[in-house]
């Protein structure tokens, strides 16, 4: 055995690049590490944590809520005192000890609205991004509950944050209901926050209601009337927010007012809560909030052509193409058809597939029952290549790219 | 406000005919052929936005969009449901006011079933009727289990479908794609 072929087949790593006067390139075919050892380099979460740092110089938010009530002295005590009228409770203990004790989940969820609901409102508020996409970078915490329901076919559909209402439920206006002290002006204003097809970064306002005196929401002014939600087929689900606003004085809406006969217009109806916000910052004040999610139902396309007078737009996702890799001039190890097919129009192949199948369709007789055992046909010819025969069995048993045709 | 690419893109499937003729009709402009949904949860709730997917040799509660967690102190339990991206989005604890003063213990099973409804009561007021969750309860009528069982009757499942992939021309089936069912 001459030294090159020991070389070569040796498993040793550490052999010179030259020897006796030749350059030998021996190939490691051992274990590789790339960059650092998992000790040393970062993690996906840390290099993920760096990548998305955001400067806090940069990127902070404002609140322009109303202030938070925090919970004095006083009300410390008054709990100690609670919980020492439980503690000498003997019904309640005996309900505990036995596990039959329910709370009322009615009376505990107002506590929570006065107490932590509006910091609980405002990150799942956050979640749905329904901050940044109404005021930019600034929030608020929703101080003021609100009571919103839909009334339809005798059934109520509250609004609370994120829940699903379908568009044949919001047709009708909803019931609002708050508490208000004397003598304020409130603003409500119901808007779209993904429904907007021409531009994004806009709305459209679906409902606004302006200098409601207290809670009286039918005698405030009606800015823009009603329209109940219609997001169009294929777009998935809508936000729907509805924002309480305090005002400081009377406000003039007058230029946001739409005439009776254009109340249909989309275009008259694109609004924008941050412009609007903008421009009366120093007389509104957010203090409420609620929103809802809806998606497309059947009851929507009446609604398109009748009201809408357009027609019913249809979309549908659009998932990113495959990766498929350069082809090669030779290809080695792969099968010839199926790796020619994926570089070649996809509507000239399943054009190819829809003449073969109507070759055996009959213009006026019913088309022939499916086979009732597709891998016991007898092939129609004594020789068929082995690749033409797995086609044809793919088809039969309706796997593979027949399905785009059938 | 910029959009990023992540949003969903959608394209219309027909186009526009003119069935309405333009200048009668009070909605004229043409309709883009992309729409923008910038709701953050839609494609999750489609089951095609990006969900972890992890290692096939990876500890179970990696992959979800939103999970479960439940955790035990010496004196209260606080559950809380995760976002794989936001963290905590919502939490629900004994040791809240407008819970303890309504309880005669914090951590027993009746303070733990009560936690269960209130907790299942927020996410299905908050839009999360599905959570993943990877506890498994040692003792079937532990505190655990009885938590799990009073979240669960709220109405809320305690499994995520699986992300929804595209079918490719060379894949042998075309699964019924979820939004045409939920129609």
């Amino acid at each position: 055995m001459s030294l090159f072929s020991l070389l070569k087949h040796s498993t040793f790593n550490f052999i010179p690049k030259y020897v006796g006067g030749f350059e030998i390139n021996i190939l490691r075919h051992g274990h590789h590490l790339r960059g650092a050892p998992p000790g040393i380099a970062r993690s996906l979460d840390q290099r993920m944590e760096e990548i998305n740092y955001k400067d806090p110089e940069l990127h902070y938010r404002v609140d322009i809520g109303l202030p938070v009530t925090k919970p004095d002295a006083n009300v410390k005590q008054s709990q100690l005192k609670t919980l020492k009228m439980v503690r000498k409770d003997m019904n309640m203990e005996k309900e505990s000890r036995n596990q039959t004790l329910r709370i009322d989940l009615q009376e505990t969820n107002e506590d929570w609205l006065t107490s932590n609901g509006p910091m609980h409102i405002k990150t799942i508020a956050d979640h749905y991004k329904i901050f940044e996409h109404l005021f930019g970078d600034a929030y608020f915490h929703p101080v003021v509950p609100m009571k919103i329901s839909f009334l339809s076919t005798d059934v109520k559909y509250p609004v609370y944050f994120g829940n699903i209402i379908k568009p044949s439920e919001s047709v009708v206006k909803p019931e609002v209901e708050y508490s208000s002290e004397s003598n304020i002006l409130w603003t409500l204003i119901l808007t779209n926050l993904d429904g907007h097809f021409t531009d994004n970064s806009k709305e459209y306002v679906h409902w606004f209601v302006g200098n409601i005196p207290e809670a009286n929401v039918s005698e405030g002014e009606t800015v823009v009337n009603y329209l109940q939600t219609f997001p169009p087929k294929g777009t998935g689900y809508h936000r729907f927010a509805f924002v309480l606003y305090k005002q400081e004085r009377r406000l003039d809406f007058s230029s946001f007012k739409i005439a009776k006969e254009s109340d249909y217009s989309l275009n008259e109806r694109t609004f924008s809560t941050l412009d609007f916000y903008r421009e009366r910052q120093d007389d509104l004040t957010p203090a409420g909030l609620a929103f809802f999610q809806s998606h497309w139902d059947a009851s929507l396309k009446d609604f398109y052509h009748t009201k809408l007078q357009m027609k019913q737009p249809i979309f549908e996702y659009d998932f990113d193409p495959p990766y498929i890799r350069p082809q090669k001039w030779f290809a080695k190890r792969q099968p010839f058809n199926l790796y020619l097919d994926k570089y070649r129009d996809p509507k000239q192949i399943n054009k190819e597939f829809l003449i073969r199948k109507l070759k055996n369709v009959h213009p006026f007789k019913d088309a022939p029952p499916p086979i009732p055992f597709p891998n016991a046909e007898p092939w129609s010819k004594p020789y068929i290549p082995s690749w033409l025969k797995l086609e044809i069995t793919k088809s039969r048993l309706k796997w593979g790219r027949i399905n785009d045709i059938e | 406000m910029n959009i990023a690419r992540r949003y969903s893109r959608i394209f219309p499937r027909i186009s526009q005919n003119k069935l309405f003729s333009s200048e009668a009709s009070i909605n004229s402009f043409e309709i883009p052929q992309t729409f923008v949904n910038r709701n953050p949860r839609n494609l999750e709730k489609l089951r095609i936005g990006y969900k972890p997917d992890g290692y096939h040799v990876e500890k179970a509660g990696k992959i979800y969009w939103h999970k479960l967690l439940i955790n035990e102190s010496t004196k209260y339990v606080t559950a809380s449901i995760h976002h794989f991206k936001n963290g905590q989005v919502l939490v629900a604890s004994t040791s809240e006011w407008p819970i303890k003063k309504r309880l005669y213990r914090y951590n027993d099973v009746s303070a733990c079933i009560n936690l269960g409804r209130v907790l299942g009561e927020r996410c299905l007021k908050a839009g999360i009727i599905e959570v993943s969750c990877f506890i498994e309860p040692n003792n079937p009528e532990g505190r655990i289990a009885n938590f799990l069982k009073a979240f669960e009757q709220q109405g809320i499942a305690l499994k995520e479908p699986p992300q929804y992939k595209p079918s490719r021309p060379w894949d042998q089936f075309r699964p019924e794609k979820p939004w045409e069912v939920l129609d």
